[in-house]
């Protein structure tokens, strides 16, 4: 009995996890992994063009 | 340390990049491979080595371009290191010149040697070195040659900007300079004169910046009487092509002293050429090639591989589950759960591993060759009929592997209305996460002809997407202007190793994601299928996911698939398309013996399946896709706009697709 | 004009003046300028883009483009 306990929470703390996980970096887009996160402005700037 | 790799596009800046810092980046043959910067150890960590998109000049005209000026204005970088093309060392210098103005230790990495001797350019880099100042490393990015020289010619300590001023550029231009020099100084930390030229040049970048720190009208009283002067002595030429001209003049003096020329062979490139952009086979040869790969990866190849993983698993796998969990005396839930939800869901999308891995291989192989930007040459016409230009047909052939980097490449692009468009027509592009889906229909429907199907299925993600582009170029996103100037990279021949590297790049995402979100999706889904209102182990049809398949399969209907199955499995769809598979195996529960495939034609007739992979293919960009374009876009409205204008064309063409064919007597 | 020249056939930049700004300044960043020296190599059907090579370095512009660049022939 205690074996299925284990393995239940296991596969089911495991999968909540991963799911929270997953969106949140899908929620991110792309630059979700990018270490000069922070300094990057390339996201919300077009070059002005005339 | 901070050190920024800078160079022209497609010089092998990223390939220096994995060898310096003994990384793997992604590596293409055509210009913007990299749109956003990346960050690297160097490999005897020494400090960090940023890899910023390709750029001719630092006065950008697209996006990604533009990356690179407001690092150079915001961030802080210790050293630059610049990668040259010696075989187009010219072209190449101009950058060299706004780099050293800027004023930072700079070193240099002369790539592509053996291509410039071989076009009888024979270089002098001691000769070179001398003139410009600067180390001078010869370098081959690809194979690693000359990197450790580089390492320590970097790593060796040096005296803060050198403050050689390379060029002349006249009484009027270095005079406006020490006048705007004294407007802004003690305002940056940046230099001073690098800053001005830039100005003058005509930089957006710089010119935010500087208004920021100074005063407008002094500061464009400066400029406005520069130009007037400029025009008037050199015969109305404008102040930037005046200053690039100086640069110019200085480079080509530069050249005559450090470069000798001979006579040079026909590079094979061009007897290449001379066929893949003839007239009238380059089309059929861009859509034989596409057919090949279909073929491979659906009827020759990729099937039997698949089928093979797909009889290990439902064979010993399950079997060994089996054992294994009756010998722990695991209870009736945690059996189902691993063999119904587990092994069926997260198992059911690894078996199309094979097919996806040969799908990465041929877009490797048409980004490393250098295919890539003729296919944008050979498509322009076609694109400039619907608004837009060749270019955006690379976003969209990346697309193909993923829909997330082929928004990303739509920086590019230059004009931010054809970015626009190609950043909403992307999606539908169908991208590696829908190719289970096709494999496992056409397995079950068009055994004869499933390339053939497969093909129909990505040619009218095409079509659809440029009849779209016309209404949307004509309608919402009207206006004239529209650039299209491409460089052409000589054709190389694609190392195995490097081939293989950026193949199992790609494909490791897939592997991943069923490793993670597959999993939990496969746990959760079953879960929703084995509990109902009234309890654990209930009829399935009985179950909370048919209450919720059911509250909008009646929609579907029309359209040839309206079961509560098919309606939870396109809900799925919407986190990552992969989803849509793992789904199907964990409700359509095959019994041992059989296959989905077979099991499937008792809900599907085979239009009604066309049908679906038709929807399939257009419905919803994935949840990743769909962030990635409000992060492109930062419009809230053009995103919806993305999504609604995909599900509206996705039910009218299964609509058109299941009704129609039902009057011609189709089933 | 470069859309003149027949494949195979070179020519020497005289004025590209005329050409779109934003094309302008792209031609100037790939190093095709007044003075340099150009080759057709290719021409796509259906009135497509034209490929033209100097130095060894391959473009691709289109045709309405190329009528604005002018040429001497060689």
């Amino acid at each position: 009995m205690l074996v299925n306990i284990v393995i239940g929470i296991a596969i089911f703390g495991y999968a909540s996890f991963a799911l929270v996980k997953f969106i949140k970096k899908s929620k991110k887009g792309k630059c979700a992994a990018c270490d000069l996160q922070k300094s990057c402005k390339s996201e919300c700037r077009f070059p002005p063009t005339k | 340390m901070e050190v920024a790799l800078i160079g022209n596009p497609n010089t092998g800046k990223t390939s220096l990049f994995n060898n310096l810092t003994g990384s793997y980046e992604y590596v293409g043959n055509w210009s913007g491979v990299t749109v956003e910067k990346k960050v690297g150890l160097f490999k005897n960590n020494i400090g960090r080595l940023i890899d910023l998109p390709g750029v001719y000049t630092l006065n950008p005209l697209s996006k990604d371009e533009g990356v690179v000026t407001s690092f150079f204005l915001n961030d802080s970088v210790d050293k630059l290191l610049n990668i040259l093309d010696a075989s187009q060392l010219e072209r190449n210098l101009h950058l060299t010149i706004q780099l050293l103005e800027y004023g930072r230790p700079l070193f240099i990495g002369l790539n592509m040697m053996d291509v410039a001797e071989n076009r009888g350019i024979h270089i002098d880099v001691k000769m070179l070195s001398a003139l410009l100042g600067v180390t001078i490393v010869p370098v081959v990015a690809r194979s690693g040659k000359g990197c450790e020289e580089l390492i320590q010619a970097i790593d060796t300590p040096t005296i803060e900007g050198s403050g050689k001023n390379l060029i002349y550029y006249g009484k009027e231009i270095e005079e406006a300079i020490s006048m705007v020099e004294k407007e802004i100084h003690g305002n940056t930390k940046h230099s001073l004169r690098w800053l001005a030229l830039q100005w003058f040049e005509g930089n957006q970048y710089v010119n935010e910046y500087l208004l920021k720190i100074a005063h407008r009208e002094k500061l464009e009283s400066i400029r406005h009487t520069l130009e007037i002067k400029i025009k008037q002595q050199k015969k109305g030429k404008s102040l930037a092509s005046f200053i690039y001209l100086k640069r110019k003049e200085a480079i080509g003096k530069i050249l005559d002293e450090a470069v000798r020329k001979s006579d040079a062979t026909t590079p094979l490139t061009e007897k290449v050429d001379a066929i893949v952009t003839n007239r009238f086979l380059g089309m059929p040869i861009f859509l034989l090639l596409m057919y090949c790969m279909f073929m491979l990866t659906f009827d020759w190849l990729g099937t039997p591989l698949s089928d093979g993983l797909d009889h290990i698993l439902t064979g010993p796998i399950t079997d060994g589950f089996e054992k294994i969990l009756s010998n722990i005396g695991a209870s009736e839930f945690i059996h189902a759960l691993i063999i119904h939800g587990l092994v069926a869901g997260v198992g059911g999308v690894l078996v199309f591993v094979p097919q996806i891995f040969i799908l990465f291989f041929f877009i490797s192989l048409l980004e490393d060759s250098g295919y890539m930007a003729r296919v944008a040459l050979v498509m322009d016409r076609i694109m400039e009929s619907v608004g837009l230009n060749g270019k955006a047909f690379i976003p969209m052939m990346i697309g193909f592997g993923c829909n997330v980097p082929g928004i990303m490449a739509a920086r590019t692009i230059e004009t931010p209305r054809e970015r626009l468009l190609t950043i909403l027509l992307t999606p539908l592009m169908s991208c590696s996460a829908r190719l289970p889906v096709y494999a496992l229909f056409v397995g079950g429907f068009f055994i004869g002809h499933k390339a053939l199907i497969v093909l129909s299925l990505y040619v009218l993600g095409i079509v659809v997407a440029l009849i779209l582009a016309k209404v949307f170029s004509s309608t919402l996103l009207k206006s004239e202007a529209s650039l299209f100037v491409i460089e052409l990279p000589p054709y190389r021949m694609p190392q195995f190793q490097s081939l293989w590297r950026s193949t199992w790049d790609k494909g490791k995402g897939f592997i991943r994601k069923a490793g993670t979100f597959i999993f939990a999706g496969s746990v959760f889904i079953w879960l929703l299928s084995y509990a109902g209102p009234d309890g654990l182990k209930v009829n399935m049809d009985k179950s909370y996911l048919a209450a919720i398949g059911n509250s909008i399969a009646p929609l579907l209907k029309p359209i040839g698939f309206g079961t509560w199955q098919a309606a939870a499995s396109l809900i799925t769809g919407f986190l990552a398309k992969e989803s849509i598979i793992s789904t199907m195996n964990i409700i359509y529960f095959v019994p041992k013996g059989e296959s989905l495939q077979g099991l499937l034609a008792h809900y599907y007739t085979p239009l009604a399946a066309y049908s679906f992979m038709v929807f399939i293919l257009l419905y919803i960009p994935c949840l990743a896709t769909t962030a990635t374009i409000y992060k492109e876009t930062g419009s809230k409205k053009w995103t919806s706009f993305a999504i609604l204008y995909a599900l509206v064309i996705a039910y009218i063409l299964s609509f058109v697709i299941y009704q129609g064919g039902r009057l011609f007597g189709l089933v | 004009m470069v859309s003149q020249l027949k494949v195979g056939e070179k020519g020497k930049i005289v004025d590209i003046s005329h050409v779109g700004h934003l094309v302008q300044r792209r031609l100037l960043d790939l190093g095709f300028t007044e003075g340099t020296e150009v080759c057709v190599k290719c021409v796509m059907p259906f009135g497509g883009p034209i490929m033209i090579e100097s130095c060894g370095q391959c473009i691709g512009i289109r045709r309405k483009e190329a009528d604005r660049i002018e040429v001497e022939r060689l």
